[in-house]
């Protein structure tokens, strides 16, 4: 067993990586609510604007231009996606909705490692002007772009709370997440507000694509797939609980990270989302309420 | 409404499809100019290399590819000799460069006059980890593609599935290896070290450096045990009390893991990392943005971190502290005739060896380049067993590229590579340890010790560094 | 869905009559053409194929009843599980180590490996039960990831002591072994065929029965189904059971046919590309499952023999998702017959075109025929479904 001031670093890194796990959890929650979309293609989209911005920097483009491509390329994508496949499956089951993002998940995949092998055993990264600069805690040192990654997490976290419940765009979109047919009756530009969600999802997904890249690594497989542990955060969140996601994300952050010391543990430290979520889907399944109910395909 | 759409929406998926494959096009040009900016760097960075360490005159690529074959520039014509190999391509794991650059090789000879006037077909099966698949691509290769010997494979799993039917058929295979069936079977030889003998030489570099403890951490990939149980008799033979680690990849919490291994090595010990490039690439970056990779004496790593892209990825970070196993002569800052052979058949032929310069396509040139040895003294018909005869005979063979010489010979197991260099990462390039030559793997380990009893240690290869 | 029951239950007696005559003559010709397709896949295919297609198409059987099980929870009972690599995983560990430990028949291991998963898989699954739609699928791949991370840790037995019968310093690792009868890789893939038969024969007695009746109720309306006196859960316990006894069988066919098995061969995302490929094989007809594990197993043979880079398959699967659930839920079984009936129906007009141009006024009733049932394809597919 470790001693206390072993384990602090790993309270700290365990945050980070909470952090991490935050910033895409909330991002599916965000899309969920406004799109009624669970978009599981949050990973690769921001993998893929990552892996341009890279080239784009490797070719000799400034940094700036190379993110703002990044995030623009996530907008940009994900709003194609909205527009063509949004309405055809607009009357279906959330979960017909969500394999369908898995396909462009798959599509995204093939491209990325097709474009960007790992032959020759390549190994890209992508740095930030904040990964130089930060403070330590606990003997080691936190960058600012951890610290941005996190308070990208808080302000999403409010952020989009305060749009979806106080704006007309927001309440707009929820409405529609709900029920696109009568929100369409009532007069709402259905096409519009939806082009927007669409949008600003893949902005955000192209963002945390940018800030992960940076604080886990430029590598397709594991941006993509970072997705399925993130989901734990979010599912815990009900899909629905903005607050619930970010905590959860850092409580699996925490957990994960401070296994990690622990000798008989640590092999199995990897289970910790998919275990923790796996409780708080059943427990709540057991209180039944939302979780059981699910919309009959038509 | 609903018996209308779905007309309309198959032509809208219809449309889509058709976008998704221009864009992927589309991004396919864009990236191979990018893809390639990379490789295209390397040459750039090592001609600038001359000026402070290489004495040789003449930088990467001037030299001439003819010298590959015996009557330059005259076209083989005469029946084919069918070459084969299985390489492992999945995601995050792709190792045909290595053929790739064969490939080059074998190209090279054909428009040079060839093997005594035969070109060489060379005949690439790719897998993705799946036993079946690596079973029957040697299926594939032995009927389908009637090859007559096997050079170049690397795979996770190859060795372990085929080296029975290989054996069955009287094949000496030429490769590069990482499961423990490609260096304890009768029938493969390998001209790297693999996972085990590799971290054996970073963990005996670190004892070198009088550390007093070791983390040692691989990625959680079958055979482990086998890997760990060699450092773990180095460690043993020096008093070095070793921690050993597996880590699930892809790594998502890099910190963690950069952490745990510091705080169990130590101030004054060292950890020791076995990974793919981007995994190790992973634990690197973490520890330097925590700023503890001065928190232990040194950092060790086994042979794939042997790339330029790890190097400029770490910046000045790991200069001097990060030490690499490099199984084969580091292509920075070396001007041996062989060197820039490799550099000129690459530049000339290899357009789809995509990681460009690099240890991997090292490998695959040292195999051809064994291979077509082998096959110039063969006489008469080109058959399986004139072929692989020819292979086994192989004694000696200075390789331009490895510490010691080359031998495959008549035993039940093959460790021939067992001396090779420690590199680290300086100015974004990997070059050798100054003052540092052949790095001996230790006896301490029991495999290299049965190795050595059988065969010998092998003659050193003086022109693998032209010194 | 729900008027196609309800028009054929007051069709008028003679015209059903006329029905069933119909589809009795047409059961004797289907059963006739599998009969004969069975044996051309048997005797006929090892004939022509080469080596590494014969065990391509090995693959493909074990895959075909692993596609068999998704499909059916999908198409049948409309549980969309993102886990069932995981349960294969499963099937093919309880395989592989009781053919190291014991010296049993290899049918007597391929039933106790079945019946192991199916234990694990329905207390596992026992719990998901209680979720539907998007929440089952999301704790099916929880659960995966979970199942991955365990695997990973203990590994697949590979001859060695103890209870999971891992030795990870093995220098000469040895393989699973094969029935007797069965060594050899023709004889293996004509084991793994008749396997497969016998599994597609215990669903299809499983679906043409009361529980696919119950399962059928239960995919169109659960509260009907609840009111017409239908246990759900029960009949979902034994959908699930069912699925993972017969994906446990084709884990221990694929421990015989892979021979050396690694946990990196079962990723949680390979359950993504399955379901994938289920979806585009169609989950409605069992032949379906048979066009997915061609999809699955003998494509990637294929591309990878002719040199083309797997990614293209993945990026395909992709856009096949995107395609099946936008425009075509039966899938490739049902899209497929189609396509090529209007293909014909094109050609023929074509030819027809310059020989006789009077008759063109008879020709836009055709076409509006063809479009009207390409049209309802979607409804008729779900009826299918729910038709059984």
């Amino acid at each position: 067993m470790p001693s206390w001031s072993e384990l602090q670093p790993f309270i700290v890194s365990g945050l980070a990586l909470g952090g991490v796990y935050a910033l895409s959890g909330v991002g599916l929650v965000v899309l969920y609510r406004a799109t009624g979309v669970l978009y599981l293609a949050f990973g690769a989209v921001g993998a893929m604007g990552a892996l341009i911005a890279y080239s784009l920097i490797s070719a000799g483009a400034p940094g700036w231009a190379g993110w703002i491509v990044c995030v623009l390329f996530g907008g940009v994508l994900t709003l194609a996606y909205g527009v063509v496949f949004g309405p055809p499956l607009a009357g279906r089951d959330p979960l017909v909705k969500a394999v369908a993002t898995l396909g462009l998940t798959l599509v995204l995949f093939g491209a990325m490692d097709l474009l960007w092998t790992s032959s020759g055993g390549q190994a890209r990264s992508i740095s930030l002007p904040t990964d130089n600069g930060g403070f330590s805690i606990a003997q080691i040192q936190v960058t600012w772009t951890q610290v941005l990654g996190l308070g990208l997490g808080v302000v999403l976290t409010v952020g989009t709370g305060a749009f979806l419940r106080y704006t007309s765009l927001g309440t707009a979109m929820r409405a529609m997440a709900n029920d696109r047919e009568i929100t369409a009756t009532l007069g709402v530009p259905v096409r519009r507000v939806e082009a927007a969600a669409w949008f600003g999802a893949g902005v955000l997904g192209g963002l945390a694509g940018l800030l992960l890249a940076d604080l886990v690594a430029l590598d397709a497989t594991t941006l993509t797939f970072l997705v399925i542990s993130s989901l734990a955060a979010a599912l815990i969140g009900q899909l629905r609980s903005i607050p619930v996601t970010f905590a959860a994300a850092l409580v699996i952050g925490l957990v994960h990270d401070l296994l990690t010391p622990i000798t008989q543990l640590t092999d199995y430290r990897d289970m910790t989302p998919f275990v923790l979520a796996a409780i708080a889907l059943l427990w709540v399944s057991r209180q039944g309420t939302v979780m059981s109910r699910s919309r009959e395909e038509a | 409404m609903k018996e209308n759409a779905p007309r309309r929406w198959r032509l809208a998926a219809a449309l889509a499809s058709v976008l998704a494959v221009g864009g992927v096009l589309a991004g396919c040009s864009s990236s191979s100019s990018s893809s390639s900016s990379p490789a295209g760097g390397a040459p750039a960075t090592s001609s600038g290399a001359p000026a402070t360490s290489a004495p040789a005159a003449g930088g990467g690529g001037s030299s001439d590819t003819s010298a590959c074959g015996s009557k330059p520039g005259v076209a083989a014509t005469g029946t084919p000799i069918n070459l084969g190999t299985i390489n492992t391509q999945q995601p995050g794991t792709d190792f045909t460069d290595i053929a790739n650059m064969a490939q080059a090789y074998f190209t090279c000879v054909n428009a040079n006059g060839g093997v005594n006037g035969h070109p060489i077909k060379y005949s690439i099966q790719t897998e993705k980890t799946d036993p079946a698949q690596i079973a029957s691509d040697a299926k594939q290769l032995v009927q389908g593609n009637h090859v007559v010997g096997i050079v170049g494979n690397t795979s996770i799993l190859e060795c372990t599935i085929n080296h029975k039917y290989w054996e069955s058929l009287g094949f000496y295979v030429i490769d590069s290896g990482i499961a423990p069936e490609c260096w304890s079977t009768p029938n493969t030889a390998a001209v790297n070290m693999g996972p085990r003998y590799s971290s054996d030489g970073a963990v005996q570099y670190m004892i070198s450096l009088k550390v007093d403890k070791i983390a040692f951490d691989q990625s959680n990939v079958p055979g482990t045990d086998y890997i760990a149980a060699g450092p773990k008799a180095i460690a043993a033979a020096a008093n070095v009390p070793i921690q050993t680690f597996t880590t699930n990849v892809p790594i998502q919490s890099a910190n963690s893991v950069a952490l745990q291994l510091v705080q169990a090595a130590g101030k004054n010990g060292a950890v020791v990392l076995n990974f793919t490039p981007p995994e190790a690439l992973k634990i690197l970056q973490a520890a330097a943005k925590l700023h503890i990779q001065n928190n232990v004496k040194a950092w060790g790593c086994s042979t794939p971190c042997d790339t330029d892209f790890l190097a400029s990825a770490l910046g000045t970070a790991f200069d001097n502290k990060l030490f690499v196993n490099a199984e084969l002569t580091p292509a920075d800052g070396t001007n041996t005739p062989t060197m820039n052979l490799y550099r000129a058949i690459l530049k000339q032929y290899g357009s789809n060896v995509s990681g460009g310069i690099g240890s991997f396509s090292q490998f695959g040139f040292v195999e051809a380049r064994l291979a077509v040895q082998a096959l110039s003294t063969v006489q008469g018909d080109y058959t399986v067993a004139s072929v692989n005869a020819a292979f086994k005979a192989l004694k000696d063979v200075p390789t331009g590229m490895n510490c010691g010489k080359f031998t495959y010979g008549d035993y039940p197991m093959h460790i021939p590579n067992n001396a090779d260099y420690m590199v680290t990462p300086t100015k974004g390039q990997m070059l050798i340890v100054p003052g540092s030559g052949c790095l001996q793997i230790s006896t301490a380990d029991p495999q290299i010790a049965q190795y050595v009893n059988l065969a010998g240690r092998a003659p050193a290869d003086t022109t693998s560094l032209g010194s | 869905m729900v008027q196609t029951t309800a028009a054929q239950k007051t069709a008028p007696a003679p015209a059903r009559q006329g029905w069933a005559a119909l589809r009795r003559r047409d059961t004797i010709t289907r059963l006739s053409v599998i009969t004969a397709l069975l044996a051309f896949t048997l005797f006929g295919l090892p004939q022509i194929l080469s080596q590494y297609y014969t065990d391509a198409m090995t693959q493909v059987a074990a895959y075909a009843i692993v596609a068999l099980g998704l499909g059916m929870l999908v198409g049948r009972v409309g549980l969309y599980s993102l886990g069932q690599v995981a349960v294969l995983a499963i099937g093919a560990w309880a395989g592989a180590r009781l053919l190291f430990a014991t010296g049993q028949p290899f049918p007597v291991v391929l039933v106790e490996a079945g019946l192991i998963t199916m234990l694990l898989g329905t207390l596992i699954g026992l719990p998901a039960l209680r979720l539907r739609g998007l929440y089952f699928a999301l704790i099916t791949l929880m659960l995966s990831g979970a199942i991955t991370v365990v695997l990973a840790t203990v590994n697949f037995p590979n001859g060695g002591g103890g209870f999971t019968g891992y030795n990870g310093g093995s220098l000469h690792i040895p393989a699973i072994r094969r029935p007797s009868i069965a060594g050899g890789d023709v004889a293996y893939f004509r084991y793994a065929v008749v396997v497969a038969i016998i599994m597609f024969v215990l669903v299809y007695a499983h679906i043409k029965t009361r529980p696919g009746r119950a399962w059928a109720a239960i995919r169109q309306s659960e509260p009907a189904a609840l009111a017409a006196g239908i246990n759900i859960t029960f009949y979902k316990i034994w959908a699930f059971a069912l699925a993972s006894f017969i994906t446990g069988v084709a884990g221990g066919v694929l421990a015989g046919a892979d021979r050396f098995l690694y946990s990196i061969d079962f990723h949680p995302q390979d359950s993504i590309s399955l379901l994938a490929v289920v979806l585009m094989g169609g989950v409605y007809s069992m032949y379906g499952a048979v066009i997915a594990a061609l999809l699955n197993s003998l494509l990637p043979a294929a591309l990878q023999n002719w040199g083309v880079s797997q990614d293209w398959l993945t990026i395909l699967f992709g856009i096949g998702v995107l395609q099946v659930l936008t425009t075509a839920p039966a899938g490739l079984v049902d899209q497929f017959p189609r396509d090529m009936k209007r293909l014909g129906g094109l050609i023929m007009r074509l030819v027809r075109r310059p020989a006789a141009r009077a008759p063109a006024a008879s020709a836009p009733p055709g076409t509006s025929g063809t479009s009207g049932t390409s049209g309802t394809s979607g409804a008729s597919g779900a009826a299918r479904g729910g038709k059984s």
